[in-house]
């Protein structure tokens, strides 16, 4: 974006702001206050505070606060929220007033339960748009693989979400990267979301009180990924009396404990996680093993009604063990410190100072190294909620991260060891942000939500920086026509303290929406983010070994540029729901790897990289059925993703020809069908049903033979695919009737996943026959039949 | 840096739950592309004097026939301008029996097929010699297998680039440079399920070149233990060093290169 162009902006929001101010006339009083759980003092995010005769309403943040400003009067006030017996009352306003409520949850034996236990009704006014939304009790009842309920895996049901095939890492959100997904879990960055390579997910369920994935529309207090934002918060701890729950899986099994530290005042929380196939391989003296394990902590302390105190903490690793010659442990650790505190009764502040740490380490006994890398951030964000009036909301705050980035080091185990002790150059960065956004109600029809983010990003000095021929850090051999790293001129180093590349990014984002009448209204957005960090990856799925990339002189941060439309509708009183969308984005500066890239240990990742974009466009539509006994729904995406890199000048080929290839989890077809069907208080089923386009890969169209090897020719990059990808499963989860009059309740869950044995293709590969000599196409596939069984408990 | 199928682990871990099946691809045919193969390799000992290059070209995916070219035009050219004619035997091979190898001295091929010129150059590259060899009965990675290491020692003054050539039923080949282990004694590795007890195993170290270095790299990205799935490498063109005179995008695969040898050969215990 040019200069003149940002001001133009900036002035225009300016303005906005102006006239906003003028259109204060006769006095109002605040109404302000938190919404909590009755049983526990949990507080609830995302409570809607609606006031009929007023029309308006307003909806609790993420720490359960709310506040509006009104005339004075008398107003009915309806409380409603999932799960929860929904509150009206009365309240006289005639000065400002704070009043906490708090929500019973729907008992058992109420009708309602039926009504309110699935997904919520769809908030067809406001122009938050692109975010799926999924409760815990949803997540909880899902069939899953190995009956391991998993948030992540959950989202893979909505529309728009998907993933690189079974049992790869991390999840895809409209044809975007695993690195391009902000992950925040207490607002603290995750830099790997899966335990065992993907198989689950790093999320403690039980621990997790709300989650929230952003794929559009994205407002201004995110940034830093392009692609979507994954926020997850944690449960406080109950601070009225001490309760445990738990369950026993297959793979895993989970404890939690909570309590109050300080009656109604203070609370803990502390959950663990493990599993524990590898003690079977113990018993069976095997003495291969590979387990995970993770720790959720929480401590939280309101000092008076105005401050609160949050400290979260998580821990997680995975550890794989071959017979003591190959261990390998890698894992984040996040600790995370929160003052909530508010100002006056319309300004709600929260100063965050997170630490934030992945690991990973490799033990190679029978080479005779270990290797350690890593990123750690330090991140410190202040955040200010402003309510104005009660049809403008200011969100505004700053934010800086100092990042190091550990690329790796390689000790040798002993002194007979061959490996020489070798450090790759640590790298420095800072990223800071400043952001405004408002939320604002023009008419009764239309209402907007738009700000600004400037981000900055300093690349700090650092040793060994290169400087190459021609100042190109990739060569191109134009006669043998292939791609090499660059010739290294000179090497110097630059003071920490310094930085030796800067990038400022104005970001604007804008939503809107304009109700048509009250059940149907459309949406539109846009939004522009910037992505400094790069995962380095060759791979068609990340791995836990890849390593984490600042931009810098010659790796440009990813910027994307995402437009998105949409129909929103509910029907039948809200019984059905139905959100249609479309949308298109585009990143510049998507980095792409010449040929035998060696990402290992490489300490100038610049000489094995091109930059290109990507693009991706697509529609999804997302039928809900949110009442009765049958709960469901159906969930559809078609889209591309692709990506292109093309040669710097007219001479170079790119990669792939410069011609644009499918991204690696590009799924033209993407369709689930998920329903939940409560027979009666004891038995409730769940059945899922999926099919999807195959991935996107690569066959060869030739062969030969090399030095008695025979070698594969491949074709146009990711030009083929997969077979069909479809399955079904089904669960039931039984809850014994002997619950109701006693504490301690407890549940069954049974599953059975990929009902009919579909032996879906997990890869194709092509070898040549050790004992024919004859080339032939191996299908692996990975889950077929897989019956489980979960026992939950609680207390 | 030496490089390790790290997620052999997780194939491993897979292996339990996994299911591998043949299964029937149709696949495309793209137009048959020339394929050189010119190892010029000198056993430490010996004259050096025979020397074998084969000319075939690509064949269809599933097919079992090789496509020999027998009318090709084969020469390599020294520095000193003496020059080396090799005539067709059979099965796509060119022979030459006068062949006099000199180390670190700079070689030309060129090869002319129906009408195009292919040329290529490279340096004769020394290597030092495997110093012993020794055997693991509970190693490799399972720590079940037979592991054999022949060990050499870097030179400490050059960066050096090394090819293994494990020769029991099948050829297996592992290739390193020095970047960390510069000067160390280090050692070839080698370790699969199949060897046995009493299998005469003939043991090859090679010196190569950077470059060529760098093109094994990328072809054994390409080749069969890539298992696919979501940790599989991208498809590359494995382009060699020969290039096309007459039709710069006709480039044919294959490589030109020479390395001095040392061969031993080991009865494994």
């Amino acid at each position: 974006m040019n200069k003149k162009l940002t001001i133009r902006y900036l002035a225009l929001f300016l303005l906005i702001l102006l006239f906003q101010t003028q259109t204060y006339g006769q006095e109002l009083f605040t109404l302000n206050g938190t919404i909590s759980d009755a049983s526990s003092n949990e507080t609830l995010i995302g409570v809607n505070v609606i006031f009929p005769e007023a029309n308006t309403g307003v909806v609790t943040n993420t720490y359960g606060y709310y506040s509006i400003k009104l005339p004075e009067g008398e107003y009915k006030v309806q409380i409603s929220y999932l799960g929860y017996q929904p509150i009206q009352q009365t309240i006289n306003l005639s000065e400002d007033r704070k009043i906490n409520f708090e929500l019973q949850e729907a008992s058992e034996n109420l009708e309602e339960v039926l009504i309110t236990s699935d997904i919520e009704g769809l908030n067809i006014r406001k122009p938050e748009m692109s975010v799926n939304k999924l409760s815990i009790s949803t997540i909880q009842s899902l069939p899953v693989v190995f009956g391991e309920v998993d948030v992540v895996k959950s989202l893979l049901l909505l529309p728009g979400v998907s993933n690189a095939g079974e049992g790869s890492s991390g999840f895809n959100v409209r044809g975007g990267a695993v690195d391009q997904n902000l992950i925040l879990l207490d607002e603290a960055t995750i830099f790997n979301s899966s335990h065992l390579f993907g198989l689950f997910s790093v999320f403690n369920p039980d621990a997790i009180k709300d989650l929230k994935l952003y794929k559009g529309g994205i407002p201004a207090e995110y940034g830093g990924r392009v692609s979507s934002v994954l926020d997850i918060y944690q449960r406080d701890g109950n601070s009225k009396e001490f309760k445990m729950q738990g369950g026993i899986g297959a793979i895993s099994s989970r404890l939690l404990a909570e309590g109050p530290i300080v009656k109604d005042k203070g609370s803990f929380l502390i959950g663990g996680r493990s599993s524990y196939a590898h003690l079977f391989l113990k018993l069976t003296d095997n003495e291969n093993s590979a387990y995970f394990y993770d720790l959720n902590t929480k401590l939280s302390y309101k000092l008076d009604d105005s401050n609160k105190l949050l400290l979260s903490g998580y821990f997680g690793r995975d550890v794989f063990n071959i017979s003591q010659n190959f261990e390998n442990t890698y894992g984040n650790a996040v600790l995370n410190l929160r003052w909530n505190h508010v100002f006056s009764d319309d300004i709600f502040t929260n100063l965050s100072a997170i630490y934030s740490d992945y690991y990973y380490g490799l033990n190679l006994n029978f080479v005779g190294f270990n290797w350690d890398s890593g990123i750690k951030n330090l991140n410190l964000k202040y955040d200010f909620n402003h309510y104005i009036n009660d049809d403008f909301q200011l969100k505004y705050g700053i934010q800086n991260t100092y990042y190091e980035f550990n690329p790796g080091e390689i000790e040798p185990i002993d002194e007979t060891s061959g490996i020489n002790y070798y450090k790759l150059i640590n790298k420095y960065a800072f990223e800071n942000a400043v952001y405004i956004s408002a939320e604002h109600r023009l008419s009764d029809k239309f209402s907007a939500e738009y700000g600004l983010r400037l981000s900055n990003f300093f690349r700090l000095g650092q040793d060994e920086i290169n400087s190459y021929a021609n100042n190109q850090p990739v060569a191109y051999d134009p006669e043998r026509g292939i791609y090499s790293e660059g010739e290294i001129l000179d090497s110097y180093s630059v003071s920490r303290n310094k930085s030796i590349k800067a990038y400022n990014n104005f970001e604007p984002r804008a939503a809107v929406s304009y109700m048509i009448n009250d059940s149907q209204s459309l949406k539109a957005s846009y939004n522009r983010m910037a992505q400094y960090l790069h995962l380095i990856s060759n791979t068609s799925s990340p791995t836990p070994l890849d390593v984490w990339a600042p931009s810098g002189q010659y790796i440009k941060p990813q910027i994307l540029d995402q437009f998105a439309i949409g129909y929103f509708r509910n029907m039948s009183d809200r019984e059905y729901s139905l959100e249609v969308e479309g949308f298109y984005k585009q990143i510049d500066n998507r980095i792409d790897y010449i040929d035998g890239a060696n990402l290992i240990a490489n300490d100038a990742i610049e000489r094995v990289v091109l930059n290109g974009e990507s693009r991706a466009y697509g529609m999804e539509v997302l039928l809900r059925k949110n009442e009765g006994r049958l709960t469901g729904w159906l969930s559809y995406t078609l889209s591309k993703s692709e990506q292109r890199t093309p040669g710097r000048s007219a001479i170079e080929p790119g990669i792939n020809n410069s011609d644009w290839y499918n991204s690696n989890y590009d799924k033209t077809h993407d369709l689930s069908i998920t329903s939940s069907y409560e027979l009666n208080d004891k038995w409730q089923f769940n059945a899922n049903f999926i099919f999807q386009t195959g991935l996107a890969t690569t066959f060869p169209n030739a062969q030969y033979e090399y030095q008695g090897i025979t070698v594969p020719v491949y074709g146009e990059r990711n030009g083929d695919r997969l077979p069909e990808y479809h399955r079904l499963d089904l669960s039931a989860t039984l809850t014994p009737k002997k619950n109701k009059n006693r504490d301690f309740q407890s549940s069954w869950n049974f599953g059975i996943y990929n009902v009919y044995n579909r032996q879906n293709a997990y890869s194709i590969s092509f070898r040549e026959n050790s004992d024919t000599n004859q080339n032939e196409a191996v299908r692996l596939s990975l889950f077929g039949i897989i019956p489980s069984i979960t026992y939950n408990f609680k207390f | 840096m030496r490089r390790f199928n790290f997620y052999i682990v997780f194939i491993i871990f897979l292996g339990l739950i996994s299911c591998e099946e043949v299964v029937d691809i149709p696949l495309e045919e793209a137009q048959p592309r020339l394929v050189i193969d010119a190892s010029i390799e000198w056993i430490k000992g010996t004259d050096g004097k025979q020397q074998t290059i084969r000319i075939t070209k690509t064949t269809p995916f599933y097919d079992e026939e090789l496509n020999a070219v027998p009318n090709a035009e084969v020469k390599v050219y020294a520095e000193s301008g003496e020059e080396f004619t090799f005539n067709y035997d059979q099965a796509g091979m060119y022979i030459n029996t006068n062949f006099i190898p000199e180390l670190n001295k700079t070689y030309s091929l060129e090869v002319i097929v129906d009408g195009e010129i292919y040329t290529a150059t490279e340096t004769f590259q020394p290597v030092v010699e495997i110093d012993y060899i020794e055997q693991l009965n509970n190693g490799g990675f399972s720590g079940e297998d037979i592991e054999i290491k022949a060990f050499y020692t870097d030179p400490a003054a050059t960066e050096d680039y090394y090819l293994f050539e494990f020769i029991n039923e099948d050829v297996t080949l592992e290739f390193y440079e020095d970047e960390f282990t510069n000067g160390n004694q280090i050692f070839g590795y080698y370790s699969t399920e199949d060897i046995e007890s009493g299998d005469a195993i003939e043991i090859q170290i090679q010196g190569i070149s950077k470059s060529y270095y760098e093109f094994l790299f990328i072809l054994r990205s390409q080749v069969g233990t890539n298992q696919g799935g979501p940790f599989e490498t991208m498809p590359a063109t494995v382009k060699g060093n020969i290039v096309n005179r007459t039709n710069q995008e006709n480039y044919p695969f294959g490589y030109f290169r020479l390395s001095e040898v040392d061969s031993m050969n080991y009865i494994v215990e």
